[in-house]
């Protein structure tokens, strides 16, 4: 990994980190739309636009609109504290229990492009999408072949997922209309 | 509702803005879902992008004249419509003598790439539902919860709101003018 990759790393975390420790919540959601650009450019960093671009548009943008909404539309509680407090039992345990995470399952984490990744480990499946996409569908993205023929039954089964979200927020909402 | 619009500031940068981007991003979306195929993107990415072009204009010039300007039966289209499309489109690969959504059938029926299977699914499914429900969560979350109405009532008084459906909308919008 390449400097760029490990201070975006670093920028991730410590947006992350600010998120929680921000007092106030208009504070709390801008830095978080921050983390989510982060999140964003770090997928691209590895190689996965598709996934990127859903992170910028969905993380970073609608996100941050729709609680920007919502705390307009509710109160936004004021204070002169700049942070939560911290509760020091609670950090510690958690604390402990991630580096004990950290140093339990990063050591065995492969290299990013390693070709002796799981992913490579069954090499009839995996090539078979990167070969024959072109072929069977005349798509160059595989990953959107994947998405709508391979998997097209799936993806039907996502758009509904989203189609029954609008819906139940009219339900919450007791509302009848959408616009 | 009296209370409705002060959340709203009128901003001559915000609005200078949006009205620069708004075109760009619009491209921007409609390109991503046009070209999902053979570009990184697709329907859910480039659907989001065109919704959230529709949400910058609610920021920039107030969430009830882009209501006004935007019809419920257009949205209820979009979001409706996309998914009838997607499992029409499915259902017809059955019809040409395939399985749901086998795109394969296009290639042995009628001579094309499986590709316009995926692309219309992408196209008139994902990306009208997508930024469909984009732009309807934006608006039902601004116009919010109101708590006149009864909750956990079912048979009658739902039925009676059913009735009163069509009248509600004209009543919001004289409340706010």
């Amino acid at each position: 990994m390449s400097l760029f990759a490990y201070s975006l790393v670093i920028f991730i975390l410590a947006t992350a980190v600010a998120t929680v420790l921000f007092r106030d919540v208009l504070s709390v959601i801008i830095v978080f739309g921050a983390y989510s650009l982060g999140m964003a450019i770090l997928y691209t960093f590895l190689l996965a636009p598709d996934v990127a671009m859903t992170e910028a548009a969905i993380g970073a943008g609608v996100t941050t609109l729709l609680l920007l909404l919502t705390i307009a539309r509710t109160t936004r509680p004021t204070t002169d504290a700049l942070r939560e407090r911290i509760h020091v039992p609670a950090v510690v345990v958690v604390g402990a229990f991630v580096l004990l995470l950290c140093t339990a399952v990063l050591p065995d984490m492969y290299p990013v492009g390693s070709t002796s990744t799981p992913v490579w480990s069954n090499p009839d499946v995996t090539q078979h999408y990167i070969t024959e996409t072109y072929e069977q569908t005349g798509v160059e993205n595989a990953v959107t072949s994947v998405l709508a023929a391979y998997r097209g039954f799936d993806t039907f089964g996502e758009a509904v997922v989203v189609f029954a979200a609008g819906v139940s927020t009219l339900l919450v909402l007791k509302r009848e209309v959408f616009a | 509702m009296s209370d409705y619009d002060d959340t709203y500031t009128e901003s001559q940068v915000i609005m200078t803005a949006v009205k620069i981007i708004a075109p760009f991003t619009l491209t921007y979306g409609l390109f991503m879902t046009f070209h999902g195929g053979d570009a990184p993107g697709g329907g859910f990415q480039g659907g989001t992008i065109v919704g959230v072009t529709v949400l910058m204009l609610a920021f920039a010039f107030g969430i009830e004249p882009t209501r006004q300007w935007l019809k419920n039966s257009v949205l209820t289209g979009l979001v409706a419509g996309g998914v009838v499309i997607f499992g029409a489109i499915g259902l017809g690969m059955i019809a040409l003598g395939g399985d749901f959504l086998e795109f394969t059938m296009l290639k042995e029926v009628f001579h094309i790439k499986p590709k316009w299977g995926l692309e219309a699914v992408e196209i008139a499914g994902i990306s009208l539902i997508v930024s469909g429900v984009i732009i309807s969560l934006f608006f039902t979350m601004a116009a919010g919860f109101s708590p006149e109405r009864p909750s956990g009532t079912g048979g009658i008084s739902s039925a009676d709101n059913a009735a009163e459906g069509p009248d509600s909308p004209v009543a919001e919008v004289g409340d706010d003018d």
